[in-house]
């Protein structure tokens, strides 16, 4: 252990490690600061933040499904101004990279937030969170239309030189027609997926459970949509892929990264136990070991 | 909060939909408080996936002994049934705010309806040896839902819905029979269905009351990151959460529709 090469390369951004914890599943990072060691965190990618704050979707927004959970939260969040008054001074002591998650109904929204956080130094950069499919007008119009985030990506391009990563949706006919839209509008990355589209019906009250009527589907119920979407994006574009969905150990990763996978991100998983993230890490490494593999990236390029 | 191995020391039925599990740490863990509890992982597979919430009901002056209680309502419950003697359960806590104490002198009425008793049986000895004065009452459905073990040796009013023990109606109707009797300054503790957190809340509002109720909403992390546990506050538009700001709200800062 140790010799493993773990680190990964995100453009101009390198992460010590393949493993970082999805947006909206590990808050801003104080809530699961004493229930697992941070410092070893590839990345920790904050709850969406958008331009005003939001209170979130009506009651319920968790529904448990087979092997999966779905919600509807709404991207309840205190808003990028209190975020950086509140939130962001916590981030630097927890020693690993923080990216930003950002989201909004409009173009000049998703531009207004990152423009109000590049004075945030502690952020190294951002993850575009184009694909919630809980809110009305949650950015998904734009994660579903190849010219629009084409244009969104180029326009988020011009106010940051900080690596911005566009987070796919895999509710669309062709995920790698958008994979190659962000692409051409200057994305460093690409997060593959967002959760996809589900909905579960109470039967004794004839409706559905949540007030959106459906929700987003997460946890192991989508880890093979996530690997195959994963593997196609991986496949129509150079930029690197930061694989997710439904990673409970350290061998779900490891598809992710053999599918080519760059880099992954643990979700609800830690809501099951909160030390996995740091346990596939170690996994992730041990496998190295065993393959006598030097450098995790190597992963990526194992399989044909 | 800590995430931590206890052993089970027995998991029993105590009546009809009422089960105690008791655990026991390797080392004294649980720093506890009346209110906060306790997440579980229930199965080591991904069905069911997340793990559950249960109110502390029981804390040892040790701290490494502690209890809940729980209803069978869906697969995470029926299987946590099945545990036997031993078995290890991974568990995170203690999480959430806890019931504020009451003033020195303040009376305090203790109201717990079926399984919300958890929590409420931990505040009554919390109360009870810190020397506060206080009453109880559990009401239930009828006397097969009766936890006897669990008063054997304290002093509770017993309602049920069909009258087959002690008083007969819900713990509101009991309240409001004994309302006369209470102390200006008394303040209600409540755990229960909604209907009866909200039936307590209108009558603490009703007789110049405080009230602090300990609400149920199903969670994903329990520890505050996801906003899936948010429960509606008085303003109608913004929410707290059920996990961290509460389980234990003061019943004036919710929305009782």
């Amino acid at each position: 252990m140790g010799l493993i090469d773990m680190t990964v390369r995100l453009g101009a951004l390198v992460l010590p490690n393949p493993v970082g914890v999805a947006s909206g599943t590990f808050g801003y990072g104080g809530e699961y600061e004493s229930l697992l060691d941070l410092s070893r965190l590839g990345a920790l990618y904050t709850k969406a933040i958008t331009l005003t704050p939001r209170s979130g979707n009506d009651i319920p927004r968790i529904v448990e499904t087979p092997a999966g959970i779905l919600n509807s939260i709404g991207l309840a969040n205190v808003g990028v101004e209190r975020f950086i008054s509140e939130k962001a001074p916590m981030l630097a002591r927890y020693g690993c990279p923080v990216i930003a998650n950002v989201a909004g109904s409009t173009e000049e929204e998703y531009a207004g937030v990152v423009d109000r956080l590049e004075s945030c130094t502690v952020l190294a950069g951002y993850e575009i969170n184009v694909s919630c499919p809980n809110v009305k007008h949650g950015g998904l119009a734009f994660g579903t239309d190849p010219q629009q985030i084409e244009r969104l990506t180029a326009t988020l391009r011009k106010l940051t030189v900080k690596p911005l990563i566009i987070k796919l949706t895999p509710n669309v006919t062709d995920i790698t027609v958008i994979a190659r839209a962000a692409e051409a509008g200057g994305a460093d990355a690409l997060s593959c997926i967002n959760t996809c589209v589900g909905m579960v019906i109470d039967t004794k009250r004839r409706k559905p459970v949540f007030a959106m009527k459906t929700g987003g589907l997460s946890g192991p119920a989508i880890r093979p949509i996530g690997v195959a979407l994963t593997y196609r994006v991986c496949r129509a574009v150079t930029i690197p892929v930061i694989g997710m969905g439904g990673i409970m150990n350290g061998d779900d990763a490891l598809q992710y990264l053999l599918a080519g996978a760059s880099a992954v991100q643990v979700g609800t998983g830690t809501f099951v136990d909160p030390r996995l993230p740091n346990r596939v890490v170690d996994e992730i490494e041990q496998y190295c070991t065993s393959g006598r593999y030097s450098s995790v990236g190597e992963l990526r390029h194992l399989f044909t | 909060m800590n995430q931590f191995t206890a052993s089970i020391v027995s998991n029993e039925q105590l009546c009809q939909s009422m089960f105690e599990i008791q655990l026991l740490a390797a080392q004294p863990v649980v720093s506890g408080l009346p209110g906060q509890f306790l997440t579980v992982r229930i199965s080591p597979s991904v069905v069911p996936l997340l793990r559950r919430p249960f109110a502390i009901s029981r804390l040892n002056a040790e701290k490494d002994g502690f209890s809940f209680i729980y209803q069978i309502r869906g697969a995470g419950t029926e299987l946590l049934s099945t545990f036997g003697h031993d078995s290890e359960v991974d568990i995170i806590g203690p999480l959430g705010t806890p019931f504020p104490l009451p003033a020195q002198g303040q009376h305090s009425m203790l109201v717990a309806g079926g399984i919300g008793l958890g929590p409420v049986l931990f505040l009554a000895d919390t109360l009870q040896q810190s020397g506060y004065d206080h009453s109880f009452v559990f009401g239930c459905r009828s006397a097969a839902f009766l936890p006897g073990a669990l008063f054997t040796d304290r002093s509770v009013a017993v309602c049920t819905d069909d009258g087959s023990s002690g008083f007969a109606g819900n713990v509101v109707e009991y309240l409001d029979s004994i309302a006369g009797e209470l102390p200006a300054d008394t303040r209600i503790y409540c755990c229960g269905p909604e209907p009866m957190l909200k039936g307590c809340h209108w009558f603490a509002m009703a007789h110049g009351l405080s009230c602090y109720v300990s609400v149920e909403q199903i969670m994903a992390c329990g520890v505050g990151a996801c906003m899936g546990c948010a429960v509606r506050l008085a303003d109608g538009v913004s929410y707290a959460r059920a996990c961290r700001e509460g389980p234990v709200f003061d019943s004036k800062e919710l929305a009782w529709d």
